[in-house]
């Protein structure tokens, strides 16, 4: 399987971040997933967004809760347009999680306490382990139905190629 | 080994002998739903797909409930695009003012227990007040299933809470749901189904139980399921559900954890400003004024909560200087009220209603602005800083008892301290 291995640059946002506040257009009215992505999570820490679209993208590592109380797929949307290749967390609010799944997102559940901004992760999807210099953090690896979904760049796709849910095709 | 409800109605949907927590499924879905905040991305979706081999439209539902009435220009094109859609793909509609999503599609006869609804809300958990398995999805997962009629689903851990004795007068779902708020915390049970069982639920009439179920979103939770039993069927019937097939949890079903609570001596509870889990009970509040209430929303917006606002209110005024904003869940709902002369009662009292929708919940249709400084005390489910269009006034949660009773005396006030606050429905 191929894009089961992702590596890149550490963003550091806090728990409980709430994505149709910091990552959506819901009270940007009018306004496009491209401008969001300019300023997503501006409130939280100002040129955020600017910062990992200036370093061609890279990892997004967070505390407990990510994308809680909020279910706008367009969240996934606009961290694609940042071209965050991956999101690490404790948790995610549900809605969230699948979104980011059925959006060909890469989301890992993992004690994320001892990462560090800036920190070059490796993320082995099939493995279930996360590297570093300084750590080796280990999850549980997301069942194959779900890599199969995100391998083919999300459940649209998945599901136009194989109108049966054939997993195994 | 035993199974819980969700497992049970899972497995049935995804026509396995059994599924256990943590796999990943993919079910026949039997009803979806999709509200007006996210037909714009399910219509975009939809249109990646070949429309053609769109084959579950006709057990769909569109609800045009959280722009009611459109605010904007581009609400009401969103509504136009609905309209079309509906009418060219043959799926149900419900239009301004119909009602709350979850109200309509119990009340339309659209589920029945034993079924996989899915809806584009977090608050789709209300439909397991029917012993159906309801929980929220996004515009991919509508378009797959409008595509395909089935999803995948990952089965969630079941948490077992036994509510023991009986809501006293004057203290209702909602209390309960906001104690175990201020307990297991927002998102404390996050991904779980919750199964609610015990006297306290049996004595619920349907209203209250719909409450029960709808409030677990803001727990995380993935489902909140309760037993069918004769009240459950009764309705459904009534509603022209099709036959309930109730699926009841084995004694041995496997639960993450099992929790317990006596509800006889539950207080009216409260949650404070900003914070869904800053719970506390009603009377150990000193004299906190508010100048807005709101009666309504998918969690407390039935005919119980109106008829409980009535008893407190009728022949009286509201405190002065209190506004307040009454939203029937449904136009049915509205219509009840009308007929048993509730809403003479209010408006008399000095309530205003307006249009069956979400907006002075999610503060989008500017029906309810708090000025600065202000205290709104709402039925609704989430009080988040900002969330009525003013990050300088705050907003209380409480039961439609509670509201009512406040608005009568411009403070947090226990309903049981006030004349008709300990009405109930018997």
């Amino acid at each position: 399987m191929n894009n089961m291995l992702i590596e890149g640059n550490t963003f550091l946002l806090g728990e409980e971040v709430n994505t149709d506040i910091n990552c959506s257009s819901k009270y940007l009215p009018g306004k496009d997933s491209e401008y969001v992505s300019t300023v997503a999570f501006d409130k939280l820490e100002p040129g955020f967004a600017q910062g990992v679209i200036a370093n061609g993208g890279g990892i997004l590592v967070a505390g407990k809760n990510f994308g809680i109380n909020s279910s706008r797929e367009q969240a996934i949307h606009v961290l694609h347009l940042m071209n965050i290749k991956c999101i690490l967390a404790p948790s995610f609010g549900r809605q969230f999680f699948r979104n980011a799944i059925n959006n060909g997102l890469p989301i890992i559940e993992c004690d994320t306490s001892d990462i560090q901004a800036g920190e070059i992760l490796k993320v082995d999807l099939q493995l279930g382990q996360v590297i570093s210099k300084a750590h080796k953090i280990p999850f549980t690896p997301l069942p194959q139905e779900i890599l199969k979904i995100i391998q083919m760049g999300g459940l649209l796709n998945f599901i136009t190629k194989h109108p049966d849910w054939n997993f195994a095709a | 080994m035993g199974h819980t409800i969700s497992e049970k109605i899972l497995a049935k949907r995804a026509q396995k002998d059994s599924v256990k927590a943590g796999e990943v499924v993919v079910c026949d879905v039997d009803f979806a739903m999709v509200t007006d905040t996210r037909a714009s991305n399910t219509i975009k979706m939809m249109s990646k797909l070949d429309k053609d081999a769109l084959k579950f439209t006709q057990n769909t539902a569109l609800v045009l409930d959280h722009y009611s009435p459109p605010p904007h220009p581009e609400a009401a094109e969103i509504h136009q695009k609905m309209r079309a859609f509906a009418d060219q793909a043959h799926t149900h509609l419900y239009d301004i003012g119909d009602g709350i999503c979850h109200q309509v599609l119990p009340e339309g006869g659209h589920l029945t227990s034993g079924d996989l609804i899915v809806g584009t809300d977090t608050h789709s958990v209300t439909y397991g007040a029917f012993n159906a398995f309801g929980t929220g999805i996004e515009g991919s997962d509508v378009a797959a299933v409008m595509a395909s009629g089935k999803l995948w689903f990952r089965v969630p851990e079941s948490v077992q809470i036994h509510l023991n004795g009986e809501l006293q007068p004057g203290v209702w779902a909602k209390d309960i749901t906001l104690y175990l708020l201020g307990k297991f915390k927002a998102e404390g049970l996050n991904y779980k189904a919750i199964e609610y069982i015990g006297s306290a639920v049996s004595k619920m009439d349907i209203d209250d139980r719909m409450t029960l179920c709808n409030h677990a979103a803001e727990l995380g939770a993935k489902a909140a399921i309760l037993e069918a039993d004769q009240k459950t069927i009764d309705w459904l019937s009534a509603h022209g559900a099709k036959t309930p097939a109730p699926v009841y949890a084995d004694h041995d079903a496997i639960y993450a954890f099992k929790d317990q609570l006596n509800v006889s001596t539950l207080a009216p509870q409260v949650a404070r400003k900003h914070h869904v889990d800053d719970v506390v009970g009603t009377d150990q509040i000193d004299r906190q004024a508010i100048q807005f209430a709101l009666i309504g929303t998918c969690t407390n917006g039935r005919l119980d909560d109106i008829r409980q606002a009535a008893h407190i209110l009728k022949g009286k005024k509201l405190a002065k200087g209190v506004r307040m904003i009454v939203t029937p869940a449904s136009r049915q709902i509205y219509l009840a009220a009308l007929r048993e002369g509730l809403i003479e009662i209010l408006t008399s009292a000095g309530a205003s209603f307006e249009a069956a929708g979400c907006g002075t919940c999610v503060g989008i249709t500017n029906h309810l602005v708090p000025g600065n400084q202000e205290t709104v005390i709402s039925s609704a489910n989430r009080n988040f800083k900002g969330r009525l269009s003013n990050d300088e006034a705050d907003i209380w949660l409480g039961s439609a008892a509670t509201v009512a009773a406040s608005a009568l005396t411009g403070f947090i006030t226990d309903p049981r301290t006030v004349a008709g606050g300990n009405w109930r429905n018997i």
